[in-house]
């Protein structure tokens, strides 16, 4: 609106952004700062901002990953390092497979005209509307007793629960790939043809660079739901394959909560989507398909 | 160069006909113009032959070999599509190797094929750039590059200037000209403007509805065209059609109709009775009727000039002949009055005479 350039904003405005910013960034604020305190400052009756940062919390969460062994550690806990990497492992590969599997399969509803094409694509979307909680019983199930090799069930392992976070999150990125690759003008793949490429090299060569926008958000969507996923993770894993969310609630015992430790891991839970988001939100670059035709 | 023959081509959407069995044989060497209105198949036919679009019936062959179930890789074609169709992640150089790439050629011989054919388009300073970065008419040689660093035996262009202003289209056309008498491939080429056709052309191939209706030299479907379609659709401005009669005054043989009378030349009039037809159209170019103030009757129609439009060196003019509108080529120099009755003289080899009920030429 032209006017709103001369309007003058309310008080009332500001103090509605400010209560909203504390809103979103109190609890990460209070995480991050009770991370760095120590068990005394925490559970000090006169908490305040005041207080003498540590790094201890960090030391006792990473006391194996770590080259040197913190000094106020008389016993190494390698519950959260291993946590750790059963994260990165369940959640990269997850991904990895989700966008394999969901750009082919987009690319197939897209450009070839089958049978049932229509109800395939429909069906991909209502899937996403079952809610993960009710999937859990069945999935439990199969996992624990079907499948089976000898006495190794799918259950507690990373196979098993790969499969079920791919399960689920195929038919978003199914749908979102679908839509990006609309876009991708199909001279572009006959050109291709012309010069030479098999179908597979279409694919490769000029449609998968050109949707990276596409599958940099897929990728996102993907990992962060595999990095956050409590209640399947809860149930399918076991002790040896816990993810990081996991080993956090566990470790809210009735008894000797250590809550700087909590929190630090929190932290430290928060910085791989970070890291991941960035990486791949570079490259979502409008446009990308600009100047391949003239439209 | 290899041959390309289509014998019986029948393009087929469900029970809809698009083609209907089209035979067309293109010799060695030779510039092939696919014109005609839009929607009468002429980029099916392409792109059929290109193997992007299906075969329903007939065949295809290059070189006496059956190449309808073939990939378009197979068939030793290169295309120039008319979007441009560049991959926009590549630069001009990658968009013009691809295809070698592809065939694993090595790097050396790739790079010296790209700086050759980029020099010879006057791409040599835009290699690195995406074609977002290119103006159209650059795009344009880009894709023209990227076929020729392919080195095939026929190219196939499907409208590849449409996209163009018409500056840039007319220049552009000359450098096809001249790039097509330099690599001496097979060409085909799809328009919808027959001025590409009659500039570029050796050989144009006008079709209309699924059907060719004629083929030839420019010169010959200019002069000779076989139907009233393709009399009005090769020249420009288009040819004038009038109906009238055929009488016989004297040993004369006239055509005569509303407004005018036009004696022919003994060989006209002998075609025409020949084809014993009484009720026919008469074609004559805009290019051969001429002012001519004091010319006999017989010779001339005498038209009442309604609307000049003054394009330099000549004025086309639209005048009236009984109640049917004519158009005139005419040197601008001649003093031009609107609204006042006119004598032109036609040129008698410029006359045309089409059957009224079939249309074909008599």
């Amino acid at each position: 609106m032209a006017t709103s350039i001369n309007q003058r904003q309310s008080p009332a405005f500001g103090v509605l952004m400010v209560v909203l910013i504390i809103m979103a960034i109190g609890p990460i604020g209070m995480m991050i700062a009770t991370s760095l305190k120590l068990d005394v400052d925490i559970m000090s009756s006169t908490s305040s901002l005041l207080f003498m940062p540590t790094m201890q919390n960090y030391e006792t969460v990473l006391c194996n990953v770590l080259w040197y062994e913190p000094e106020h550690l008389d016993y190494c806990d390698p519950t959260f390092g291993r946590a750790l990497k059963s994260s990165l492992i369940i959640a990269l590969v997850s991904t990895f497979f989700t966008l394999v599997l969901g750009t082919m399969a987009a690319y197939a509803l897209v450009r070839f005209r089958f049978m049932g094409r229509g109800v395939i694509s429909l069906t991909t979307l209502l899937m996403r509307m079952v809610p993960p909680a009710v999937l859990l019983v069945p999935v439990f199930g199969i996992l624990t007793f079907d499948f089976c090799i000898g006495d190794d069930c799918l259950a507690g392992t990373y196979s098993g629960i790969i499969l079920v976070y791919v399960a689920m999150n195929l038919p978003f990125v199914i749908w979102i790939l679908q839509s990006f690759i609309v876009q991708v003008p199909v001279q572009l793949e006959e050109a291709a043809r012309m010069d030479g490429a098999n179908p597979f090299q279409v694919f490769y060569l000029v449609v998968l660079p050109l949707i990276k926008p596409g599958l940099a958000a897929a990728s996102i969507f993907t990992f962060r739901i595999a990095w956050n996923e409590f209640l399947l993770a809860n149930a399918l894993l076991d002790r040896n394959t816990r993810t990081v969310p996991v080993t956090i609630v566990n470790s809210l015992t009735g008894y000797d909560t250590d809550w700087g430790v909590i929190m630090a891991t929190g932290t430290l839970l928060a910085v791989p989507p970070i890291i991941f988001t960035f990486v791949a939100s570079k490259q979502i670059i409008t446009g990308m398909t600009a100047g391949a035709v003239k439209g | 160069m290899p041959i390309l023959r289509l014998e019986n081509l029948c393009k087929r959407y469900a029970s809809n006909d698009v083609i209907h069995s089209i035979n067309l044989e293109m010799r060695d060497r030779e510039f092939t113009v696919l014109v005609g209105p839009s929607g009468c198949g002429k980029s099916t036919t392409l792109r059929m032959i290109a193997g992007l679009e299906s075969v329903s019936d007939g065949e295809i062959y290059i070189d006496d070999r059956p190449v309808s179930s073939l990939e378009p890789k197979a068939r030793d074609l290169a295309m120039v599509f008319q979007d441009y169709a560049l991959y926009p992640h590549m630069n001009v150089a990658k968009n013009m190797s691809f295809a070698l790439k592809l065939q694993k050629r090595p790097k050396k011989e790739i790079d010296q094929k790209v700086n050759e054919v980029a020099e010879m388009l006057g791409l040599t300073n835009f290699l690195h750039r995406k074609p977002a970065e290119l103006s159209g008419g650059q795009r344009q040689r880009v894709a023209m590059g990227r076929a020729l660093t392919r080195d095939a035996a026929t190219f196939l262009f499907d409208e590849p200037l449409s996209n163009l202003d018409a500056k840039l289209r007319g220049q552009m056309r000359a450098e096809l000209a001249l790039m097509s008498q330099r690599v001496q491939k097979n060409m085909v080429y799809v328009t919808h403007d027959q001025v590409e056709a009659m500039t570029l052309a050796d050989r144009i191939v006008v079709m209309q509805d699924g059907h060719i209706r004629q083929q030839g030299t420019p010169e010959e479907l200019f002069k000779k065209p076989n139907s009233k379609f393709v009399a009005g659709f090769i020249g420009s401005p288009p040819m004038n059609f009038l109906e009238g009669t055929l009488e016989h005054r004297g040993d004369m043989t006239c055509v005569v109709g509303q407004g005018y009378i036009l004696s022919l030349l003994p060989e006209q009039a002998q075609r025409v009775n020949a084809a014993n037809q009484k009720d026919i159209i008469l074609g004559i170019r805009p290019s051969d009727l001429s002012y001519a103030p004091d010319a006999k009757d017989g010779d001339a129609l005498e038209l009442t000039v309604l609307i000049s439009e003054y394009i330099g060196a000549q004025s086309i003019l639209l005048a009236s002949c009984g109640d049917q509108k004519i158009s005139v080529e005419m040197k601008s120099d001649n003093p031009i009055e609107l609204q006042k009755n006119m004598k032109f003289q036609a040129v008698k080899q410029g006359i045309h005479l089409f059957d009224r009920k079939t249309e074909v030429a008599l």
